[in-house]
Parts: C-alpha cells; sequence; structure tokens
C-alpha cells in the first residue's frame, strides 16, 4: 500500500492564465482525488453594474477579455427584451461577424495554450501568431484592440465600410490555408496525439450530469449550440450552419471542436459579409428600462446568460450573469482523478477554465 | 510541421522592432481623444456621457482636461459631441511615468495640451 500524498496546484502555476487551486491527492504518480477552490478574482462585477445602465454596455465588456464582445452583445441583448426594441438587421450581421471573429481569437487561444501545456511550444508559437492578424482583423472593425466598445442597446455603434469589407474578406482568404495548415497538425501530429488522446475523458452521462455546455459539451457528444435556438441574438436566416460535435470526450476531442468551430466560424463570417444590406444601426429608445429581462449567447466557452431586472431609472435593480466556465470548471473533478500528473495541466486548459468570467 | 519548422528557422520574425519601425495601426483605430477647442461650446455632454469619468470639463476657466489613465477610448464622448469638437487620434498617446491629466485650453494652440499629475497620487507621495 502506498502512501497518499497532497500537491498544490495553483493558483499561481505557469500553465494558468488565472487564478484557480486545485489540491491534488496524488498515490506515487496518479490522480486519486482532487479538490477545487476558486474565488482568487472576485471583482464585485454584477453590483458594480447596478450603478447605471448605460455604462454597462461598456462595463460588461470587462466582465472578460477574451470573450469581450460576447458579453457585452448577450448584455444588450437583455436591456432590447426588456424594452422591446427591434434590432436592425444590419447590427445583426455586423454582431454576427464580431462574434464570430471573436470567437476565432478565443479558440486560437485555447488552442495555443493546450500546445504550450502538452508542452509543443512550436504550435503555441504558431497559433499565437495566426491570432496576431484574427486580433487586427477586428481592431480594423470596431477600433480597438480587446474591448471593442462596439456595442450599445438598440444595435451597434460603429459601421463596416466597403473597403474594410473588402480587406476582411481578402485577409480571410489569405488566413484560412494557414489555418487549415494548423488543422492538420491538431488533428494528426503524433506527439500531439500522444499526449491528448484518451486523456480527461468526460463521457456524455458525466456531461449530462455535470450540465456542462459549449465545446466541452460538444466534446463529448452532445450536440447542442445556443446558435441554432432562438434566443441569441444571431443572424442565421440564410446562412448555412450546423453545430461541431464529437463523441470521445477526451483532451483531443475538445481540442478538435475548437479546431473545427474556427474553420467553421471564417466560414460564417464570409457568408455574413454576402449577406450585409444597407439600412440603419441603432434603435433608438428614450427613457430607461422597466421590467425582467433575460438573455443568452454562445460564447467561445459556451452559453453565456445575462438575467436584469430594472426599475425605470438610471440604476438597475439585480443584474445576473451565469458564465460558461462556471458549468465548465467543476467537472475537472471527474475528469482528473486516475490520470498521471503530467497530464493535469493538458486537461485543465483543455476546458479552457476563464477564471475571469467564474469569479467576476 | 517540420517544414514550417525550418521555414520559421530561416525566415523574418513576424514581430516588429516598435519604437523604430512604425505601428501598424489600421485605419479608424481609436487611439486617443483630443480636443479642437475652437469648435467647444461647453454643453458639458462629453463629461456626463463618459462612462469612467475621465473627462472633466471647466467651464469658468475654459480647459477641458482628461485623465489618459482612465480613458478606455470608447469613443462616447465623439459621438455625443454636437459639434465634433473631440476627435479621436489614431496614435497611442506616450507611455508615462505616473497617471497623467492632459488639459486643453482655449487660448492655447490647435491640438495643444497642458500635462499635470493626479493630484491624489501627488498627495500620497508627500506622506
Amino acid at each position: 500500500m502506498s502512501r497518499i500524498s497532497t500537491i498544490p496546484f495553483g493558483p499561481q502555476h505557469p500553465s494558468f492564465l488565472e487564478p484557480l487551486h486545485l489540491k491534488l491527492n496524488l498515490e506515487e504518480e496518479r490522480v486519486v482525488s482532487v479538490e477545487l477552490s476558486q474565488g482568487y478574482n472576485h471583482r464585485g462585477m454584477e453590483y458594480a453594474m447596478e450603478k447605471d445602465w448605460k455604462r454597462d454596455a461598456f462595463l460588461s465588456e470587462r466582465v472578460c477579455g477574451i470573450c469581450s464582445f460576447h458579453h457585452g452583445t448577450t448584455y444588450c441583448q437583455t436591456i432590447e427584451a426588456i424594452a422591446g426594441l427591434q434590432v436592425p438587421e444590419r447590427a445583426l450581421i455586423i454582431r454576427t461577424i464580431m462574434l464570430e471573429l471573436q470567437r476565432i481569437t478565443s479558440h486560437t487561444l485555447t488552442l495555443g495554450h493546450i500546445a504550450e501545456a502538452v508542452g509543443y511550444e512550436n504550435l503555441f508559437m504558431q497559433f499565437f501568431r495566426e491570432r496576431e492578424e484574427f486580433m487586427r482583423l477586428a481592431n480594423l472593425i470596431s477600433g480597438n484592440r480587446v474591448h471593442y466598445s462596439m456595442n450599445w442597446p438598440g444595435g451597434v455603434r460603429r459601421d463596416i465600410s466597403p473597403e474594410t469589407a473588402k480587406e476582411l474578406e481578402n485577409k480571410l482568404d489569405e488566413m484560412l490555408p494557414k489555418l487549415q495548415m494548423l488543422d492538420g497538425v491538431v488533428r494528426k501530429d503524433s506527439t500531439w496525439l500522444k499526449r491528448t488522446k484518451g486523456i480527461g475523458v468526460l463521457t456524455k452521462e458525466q456531461a449530462t450530469t455535470w450540465a456542462v455546455v459549449g465545446p466541452v459539451a460538444r466534446a463529448s457528444g452532445i450536440p447542442y449550440d445556443v446558435r441554432l435556438s432562438g434566443n441569441a441574438g444571431y443572424h442565421l436566416e440564410g446562412i448555412r450552419f450546423e453545430p461541431v460535435w464529437r463523441e470521445e470526450g477526451d483532451c483531443w476531442a475538445r481540442a478538435m471542436v475548437r479546431m473545427d468551430e474556427t474553420l467553421q466560424s471564417v466560414d460564417l463570417i464570409r457568408q455574413c459579409l454576402g449577406q450585409l444590406r444597407d439600412g440603419p444601426l441603432v434603435a433608438q429608445f428614450k427613457g430607461h428600462p422597466n421590467g425582467e429581462g433575460f438573455s443568452r449567447n454562445e460564447a467561445p466557452r459556451g452559453e453565456l446568460m445575462y438575467w436584469i431586472r430594472a426599475k425605470g431609472e438610471s440604476k438597475l435593480d439585480r443584474v445576473k450573469i451565469r458564465t460558461p466556465a462556471f458549468v465548465n470548471i467543476p467537472p475537472l473533478a471527474e475528469m482528473l482523478p486516475g490520470c498521471e500528473f503530467p497530464d493535469v495541466p493538458v486537461i485543465v486548459v483543455s476546458v479552457d477554465p476563464c477564471v475571469c468570467c467564474t469569479d467576476r | 510541421m517540420l517544414r514550417s519548422t525550418f521555414k520559421n528557422l530561416f525566415s523574418h520574425p513576424n514581430t516588429k522592432r516598435y519604437p523604430s519601425v512604425p505601428a501598424d495601426l489600421p485605419q479608424g483605430n481609436r487611439g486617443r481623444v483630443e480636443w479642437d477647442m475652437k469648435k467647444c461650446i461647453w454643453c458639458m455632454l462629453c463629461q456626463k456621457n463618459c462612462p469612467t469619468g475621465a473627462i472633466k470639463t471647466d467651464k469658468a476657466g475654459k480647459t477641458q482636461s482628461v485623465v489618459r489613465n482612465r480613458c478606455i477610448t470608447c469613443g462616447r464622448c465623439v459621438e455625443v459631441c454636437p459639434t465634433q469638437t473631440i476627435f479621436m487620434r489614431q496614435q497611442y498617446s506616450k507611455p508615462a511615468m505616473e497617471p497623467e491629466i492632459h488639459i486643453y485650453g482655449a487660448e492655447m494652440m490647435q491640438w495643444e495640451y497642458r500635462v499635470e499629475n493626479l493630484p491624489i497620487l501627488n498627495h500620497k507621495k508627500k506622506v
């Protein structure tokens, strides 16, 4: 009988970008059980958002840096739902383009970090090089690199000019072969497969029990995508779209779902650019919102929900945010036991734990 | 993968040596806000609409000031300005050792500003 040793993993760890603490109980090199603790990054965002609903269009983006546009859009959708606003079609298409562009930057970041956790520094560098081009495209459309400040309740604040649309299209044509090359590496490279295949398996039953969302659920055989439901503010009329999903449920499947979604997002942006028609950008409304509203959206990590109760003045009564990482991190307690210690960073990074979103 | 590795080994780095080479900023980049003080009508809309409270309008002293570190370059002030006094320049403001306030006065030259440090931080230093 061997002794069980306890190793603290995080909150400060080279493989984690953000503070998350895991208490690992090891039997030799094998993980027996794990305890998770969060809350190192709590900033009181929900309370701060109650102060002024106009300021929140910018503040909600600051909940998370990697899915900032998704947060801003979902907040604006909720205010639109309360006020009963009809968003113009052009604004919806521009939002969809930006949401997909940010999904590409987020997924390439995650894939790069899985590569780094695996020890594949070369692939990490290549992912981040391609990501930079998409960051520049987002800068071209919105004017900022990370926090785009482009949303406003009722529509968007910046237009896509024909020249911008043309440059976007040319750049996507240029980037697609590079992404396809990286797709080939993620799909077939032997070093990568050895470190990711069959590791950190989350079966379909476990995924249903833990109620995971987003790419983690889709990698475990649940084809669930909020973009297809009517509640999300996506413009998908006349656009070919099918959710990407796999059945393996391991780290490789999660990486693969993200890689396929990146290529799918390029396709979605192209289709949206073809559908851009002239029209107004913002639906104006006066006064303050009054009542309850709910909205959701497909963030890069999964389903993002906002619930707001307004009381007819500039202050809001309550803002509730449920972020996807909040439900995706706890299943680590199911995935980690039984794995080798060097695989722990790979598994943790493969669920894309955005602690910034989780702690708020 | 090996092919691209060797290709990268003998190619130039993808990054740029920024201060000596100008940054590749796209058209319409939101760098910093500036005032064209000849057009200002002192309506104080920029101050009221600033989400972070970075802008302060001094109607009596005829100055507009912005705390550069608080400004999130959202462009809300540019949107609400009725006379297009505020302008979003493409370039970023220069890095500084301390939080800076940039003050634009009515009697100054166009696009010229005066730099002051945040008063709270100065007070902290003395203690």
